[in-house]
């Protein structure tokens, strides 16, 4: 009686995980391992990251720099770079303030370099912000990347971010994809050597 | 790790999320957890003159409402504790801000219940070596809450509620948000109060 019980339950948790594993199937969900987590895809948009939706920048040098046009949401995907830099921030957080100038920096440096400067773009999303508190932020430091406002942590969320400031590298793989290659949480103390680390991670040619 | 904003994520009825950022070094933060919004009975309304009062400063001294009467608008920041998940994720956002104060010939105190000792460790690790805290921040420690309970905002657990009040100039109480605790203001929504407050 105890064999057959034993059998029971073991054809059940065969069951239960070969369900578990059609319904992940069926979403197309793909589970890519990446320095400090791992994040699933969804079956739409961008293969290996989240389909994350932002509002087309206002101004025309926003647009410009992304490489976008025309008004309402645009997918990250869209954006004209093979590697884009995503710096989760907040308005209200400490470290972050300190790091900002770091990351103006980074982008002094990527826009330094004519062999990369087309390749690699920065956005700053702004967690738990609003429109008003990016702007006031970018006013404060002088940001010269576009930031957008998740006042419903809708992006965050989907990065599984936990802390700001968090950096998250993207690049476009062989196949035309988005893929995440960076995931570190906190700042970082060089921008010329975190650049490099990009550089070298994402492999860019 | 330590150089790390926490998001403190509390996921309320699936879709509602609580979201208490606070600054500085994750294990010092202490985890209050979702609270009632509001706990308080109000005792001030809109034009009421802002009762008068008199705190001690972290940064030496004493303040006094009054000594702003005829020269500058008065934000009061009243917020729950030091080390605490949302409030400390909310003065951080004020101090570089000031522009919008500057802007509006306005002074912010920030007043908890905490002691001295207390809130200056605290407000020291919220500010940043180039940015020091640039508003005074005054201990309603004793008589315990004395100032939180005249305004209405002191908890039945004994701390501030999470209140932003603007009074103008001639000491009218001219904007009160007591705000769930669990949550941050926006800062546009005190950028209109004081826009408004500074017309009078």
């Amino acid at each position: 009686m105890e064999g057959n019980k034993r059998r029971i339950v073991s054809t059940l948790c065969i069951l239960l995980a070969v369900s578990l594993l059609s319904v992940t199937a069926s979403f197309g969900a793909e589970s890519i391992t990446v320095l400090g987590g791992s994040v699933k895809s969804d079956s739409g948009g961008n293969q290996g990251i989240p389909t994350i939706e932002l509002p087309m920048p206002v101004s025309e040098q926003g647009k410009s720099y992304l490489g976008l046009s025309g008004t309402g949401n645009f997918k990250i995907g869209q954006i004209k770079s093979q590697v884009l830099i995503i710096e989760i921030y907040s308005l209200y957080c400490p470290h972050c303030q300190r790091a900002a100038s770091r990351v103006n920096e980074l982008l002094r440096l990527i826009q330094e370099r004519p062999d990369i400067k087309e390749k690699i773009k920065i956005i700053g999303i702004g967690v738990n912000n609003s429109m008003y508190e990016v702007e006031s932020y970018r006013e404060r430091y002088k940001v010269p990347f576009p930031l957008f406002p998740d006042l419903t942590m809708e992006v965050s969320q989907k990065f599984n971010v936990r802390g700001t400031p968090t950096f998250i590298g993207l690049k476009v793989n062989g196949k035309g994809m988005l893929e995440k290659f960076y995931f570190a949480e906190g700042g970082f103390q060089d921008a010329q050597q975190f650049l490099m680390e990009i550089i070298q991670l994402s492999g860019l040619k | 790790m330590g150089m790390l904003c926490i998001a403190v994520l509390v996921i309320m009825g699936g879709a509602d999320a609580v979201y208490g950022q606070s600054s500085g070094f994750t294990a010092y933060i202490y985890p209050v957890g979702n609270l009632k919004p509001t706990d308080s009975i109000p005792t001030l309304k809109i034009g009421d003159i802002a009762p008068d009062f008199t705190l001690p400063a972290v940064e030496g001294g004493k303040i006094s409402l009054s000594q702003y009467r005829g020269k500058k608008n008065v934000v009061i920041s009243f917020v729950p504790a030091a080390w605490t998940p949302v409030c400390s994720g909310q003065w951080p956002g004020y101090n570089i801000s000031k522009n919008l104060f500057d802007k509006h010939d306005a002074i912010l105190l920030g007043i908890t219940v905490d002691n001295i000792p207390t809130l200056y460790a605290w407000t020291k690790q919220m500010s940043n070596p180039d940015e020091k805290l640039w508003f005074p921040v005054l201990s309603d420690f004793y008589p315990h809450g004395a100032v939180a309970s005249r305004y209405g905002v002191l908890r039945s657990e004994g701390v501030a509620e999470r209140a932003l009040l603007v009074i103008s100039k001639d000491g009218i109480v001219r904007y009160i948000d007591v705000h769930d605790i669990n949550r941050r203001p926006l800062l546009e929504d005190l950028a209109r109060a004081l826009e408004e407050a500074s017309n009078h």
